[in-house]
């Protein structure tokens, strides 16, 4: 038996002590600038709060965060466009989920003063990160030109949909349209019939997870070599680093993939996996994932479906053949799994060495999994106003490395007297000006 | 110092990968000047016996799915069932920075490799697990696959058609195993920090299974929060009730995405003015229409004339006069249309590699882009065994000189 410590994540139990402190893990003392909004940008340096790095969210007043106003809130379901006129910030579950360990303070950019409030804040850090629509920063003159004369290694990282360069570089983004681009819609959904894509912005994380990574690789390189760098990371062009083989397929054979026959569902077109699909179960909407690659697995199967005489037919006595014949395959295995219990099929088959997974929810991932349950991946922390949260964990354990949950998402402005008095040195009488004026 | 315009230069990985998820890692790292080994049995990688295949030539030096994995990557073979064969990784990890495994924890037992232990061998080793569910807890030996993984992590369950009589349908290119990579890289960028600041390794154990139940986006916080429920809808978010439709086909029979929003003034204006250019604007010009509440009575109307206005013009005329009017919308690109994509050739993305007896094959560009810094020249995943001779020959002299001291 392999046995791994458990991950030494820390978690603050207690809503009592909001109060900045020293952080611990491998970015400890790494100060970030965060002019991130919206979901890209903010799940990007959730990773560097929860590993040591002092985020400090760099927020307007007058221009609320999509996440502090999107109306996900506790105990009180609602759709998308049930916005309030004049939400409370602080309720957001979006913004919670995207911004635990981080400091929140409010800047004016529209004010001189904000500005200049801005610029000492950059001096005083050594990454900054933003992912607005590129000519924005360049705009309140936050050029890496001018961070380096504020900042002289910094790290300026820049998340766009399509990068800073190039005719398309202003064209407007978000996660569908990432996918659109990138191809990742397109090579979804079942033969002849209009792309199913995406029912995710799944582009906005992985651009977060490759703009983290980035981030972190500027940062290894620094301390070796005190350099700083600029980053462009186009989430268009991550799009299609994830596209997988049907990309060199189309580059090194020419295949088209408009001839019909593209893409395949849930079928696979390599290996010659049969069956290999969505099956449905017992219930409303409840299906399980089977996945059957070479004879044994079969064999597997048969076992758990008690050897069915027509399982014994030509056309399915070879993996080749199964493959072949797939559209006769499927639904004799669904009519076989649709009176079974998702998850009692999906062990069954298992303890039968057969790769089978429940299509499960987020209440099933996060309250019916003894997997994810063992291995502690979801948390909860106390905030102000919401009460107490769940908390999306990071799926890497590590024996060494410690993620500290010190506190939930900030409160708008929550840390605006911390960091301008403590960090920057704000004297009182500065910080109720900057305040009476509108530029914080 | 050592020449640093690559960061991971100077840095050596062992590979012990049987699937996309560990190699995907290993290519990210080798993109970045490690130098990655990639340790294969005498008959190769299972992932060289998946097709697609170049040119239709199935051998294990033309899987494009494995080359798409393992560019700029050499390859030792070497038999762990062996003691040469162990005794060559043992070889290989004496002054590794890094081993990447993608054994679940019954084929490590089997192998006779004890993660932990090596850890512990190694002081300065980070050791990367990744496997479908983790090494500990009741499904650490299941088995899995990109279907399954997404099927169990939750992404699957956000993806499909409004039509639920058809199962979920799982997103194309591999996305279960590339959200592990995604976490894996993370978690090896992260050890090296904390190497630099320590000095010390450690081993981290990465779950396909969880990294894909935090990549389900509004679905969790959904569950948190309000805990409702997301249901598919065709190519557009999965929500707790039904939205309307945000794929639109277009005369040339190709799709753009576009949500159509009638609360934000600027947004709606942008896209009257757009029809209208066409004359194809109708009686949304009409006065009442500035009323948002008029709007959405009308919606089905609206719905309508904008389904229209899509099918008489090409997919990427829509998309670059949509774009141009200032509206978030986007062509669905075949991957096929990629490489003639007047924006990504500005940004020079594709890159080149050279294979033999094919010729230049034009691969996806890096995923960030540093001004101080760089990936390596892209090359070919190396033919099977190419490099065995090569890295093992410096493994059994250093091994004799370390006898000799």
């Amino acid at each position: 038996m392999q046995t791994v410590a458990a991950s030494p994540a820390r978690h603050a139990l207690s809503s009592a002590d909001r109060t900045p402190r020293r952080r611990e893990g491998p970015l400890a003392g790494v100060r970030v600038a965060d002019f991130c909004w919206m979901g890209v940008g903010a799940c990007a340096t959730r990773l560097l709060a929860d590993f040591g790095a002092e985020v400090i969210r760099i927020e307007d007043r007058n221009r609320l965060d999509m996440p502090r106003r999107l109306p996900i809130y506790k105990g009180e379901a609602r759709t998308y466009g049930e916005e309030d006129a004049n939400p409370d910030p602080n309720k957001g579950g979006l913004f919670n989920n995207y911004n635990r360990n981080k400091l929140g303070v409010t800047i004016n950019m529209r004010h001189a003063k904000g500005r200049a409030l801005a610029d000492r804040l950059i001096a005083a850090s050594s990454v900054v990160t933003e992912n607005f629509a590129p000519g924005v920063m360049e705009r309140w003159g936050l050029t890496y030109e001018r961070l380096r004369e504020l900042s002289p290694a910094v790290i300026y990282a820049r998340m766009s949909g399509f990068g800073h360069t190039g005719p398309h570089a202003e064209y407007k983004s978000y996660g569908p349209v990432v996918q659109a681009v990138s191809g990742l819609s397109y090579i979804s959904g079942l033969p002849g019939e209009e792309p199913s894509g995406w029912g995710l912005s799944y582009m906005d994380n992985e651009a977060a997870f490759f703009n983290a990574s980035a981030l972190l690789i500027a940062i290894f390189h620094r301390n070796l070599t005190g350099e700083g760098a600029e980053i462009d990371v186009s989430a268009v062009e991550a799009g299609i680093n994830l596209l997988g083989p049907v990309l060199l397929e189309v580059a090194a054979n020419g295949r088209s993939t408009r001839d019909g026959h593209f893409p395949t569902g849930n079928r696979l077109e390599h290996p010659n996996a049969a069956p290999h699909g969505v099956y449905p179960c017992a219930g409303e909407d409840r299906w399980i994932a089977i996945a059957v690659f070479d004879d044994a697995e079969w064999r597997g199967l048969l076992s758990v479906m008690g050897n069915p005489a027509w399982a014994s037919e030509v056309r399915f006595a070879t993996q080749a053949a199964r493959f072949a014949n797939q559209n006769a395959l499927d639904p004799l295995v669904g009519a076989w799994t649709k009176d079974k219990d998702r998850y009692a099929l999906m062990h069954a088959l298992q303890a039968a060495g057969v790769a089978a997974g429940a299509v499960q929810t987020a209440e099933d991932t996060n309250d019916h999994d003894p997997q994810i349950a063992s291995r502690g991946l979801f948390f909860d922390l106390d905030h102000p106003v919401i009460g107490e949260a769940r908390f999306e964990g990071t799926p890497i354990h590590f024996t060494r490395t410690v993620q500290e949950n010190w506190r939930s998402a900030p409160l708008l402005g929550e840390d605006n007297a911390h960091v301008f008095k403590s960090i920057l040195g704000v004297s009182d009488a500065e910080y109720e000006e900057l305040a009476s004026e509108g530029a914080i | 110092m050592a020449e640093l315009k690559h960061p991971l230069a100077g840095l050596k990985v062992v590979e012990l990968a049987h699937d996309i998820a560990g190699e995907f890692e290993g290519r990210l790292l080798a993109q970045m000047g490690a130098e990655v080994i990639k340790l294969e049995p005498p008959e190769g990688s299972p992932t060289r016996r998946v097709g697609p295949f170049a040119k239709g030539r199935e051998d294990p030096d033309s899987s494009l799915n494995f080359w798409f994995y393992n560019s700029n990557k050499k390859s030792v073979t070497a038999d762990l069932a062996k003691p040469e064969g162990m005794a060559a990784l043992r070889g290989l990890l004496a002054d590794a920075d890094v081993f990447i495994c993608t054994l679940q924890p019954r084929a490590l037992k089997a192998a006779g490799l004890d993660l932990a232990a090596l850890a512990k061998a190694h002081p300065r080793l980070i050791v990367l697990s990744v496997t479908p569910f983790g090494l500990t807890g009741p499904w650490a030996d299941y088995k899995s696959s990109d279907l399954v993984a997404l099927a169990a992590g939750g992404p699957l369950n956000s993806c499909g058609y409004d039509d639920h009589s058809i199962p979920p349908i799982r997103p194309g290119g591999n996305q279960g195993y590339h959200t592990a990579s995604s976490f894996a890289h993370i978690g090896v960028m992260l050890a090296l920090l904390e190497r630099q600041k320590t000095g010390h390794g450690q081993l981290l154990d990465v779950s396909m299974h969880e990294a894909c139940a935090v990549n389900v986006e509004l679905a969790n916080p959904y569950w948190f929060y309000p805990k409702v429920h997301v249901h598919r809808q065709t190519c557009r978010h999965a929500q707790p009730s039904p939205t309307q439709s945000a794929l639109f086909r277009c005369a040339d029979d190709r799709y753009v995405y576009f949500t159509l929003i009638l609360s934000e003034a600027k947004a709606w204006n942008s896209l009257v003015a757009w029809m209208d250019s066409r004359g194809m604007a109708a009686q949304l010009t009409e006065p009442e229409f500035s009323d948002v509440a008029h709007r959405q009575a009308r919606f089905y109307e609206v719905q309508e004339l904008v389904e229209c206005f899509f099918l008489v013009q090409d997919s990427h005329d829509a998309y670059r006069d949509g774009q141009a009017a200032g509206l978030p919308i986007g062509v669905l690109n075949a991957p096929e249309d990629l490489f003639d994509d007047e924006h990504l050739k500005a940004r020079h993305f594709f890159v080149e590699v050279e294979h033999e007896g094919i010729g230049k094959v034009p691969y996806p560009g890096p995923i960030y882009r540093f001004s101080s810094f760089g990936e390596v020249e892209r090359t070919a995943a190396p033919r099977l065994g190419a490099h065995t001779a090569e890295v093992l020959a410096g493994v059994g002299a250093r091994t004799l000189q370390e006898a000799d001291e």
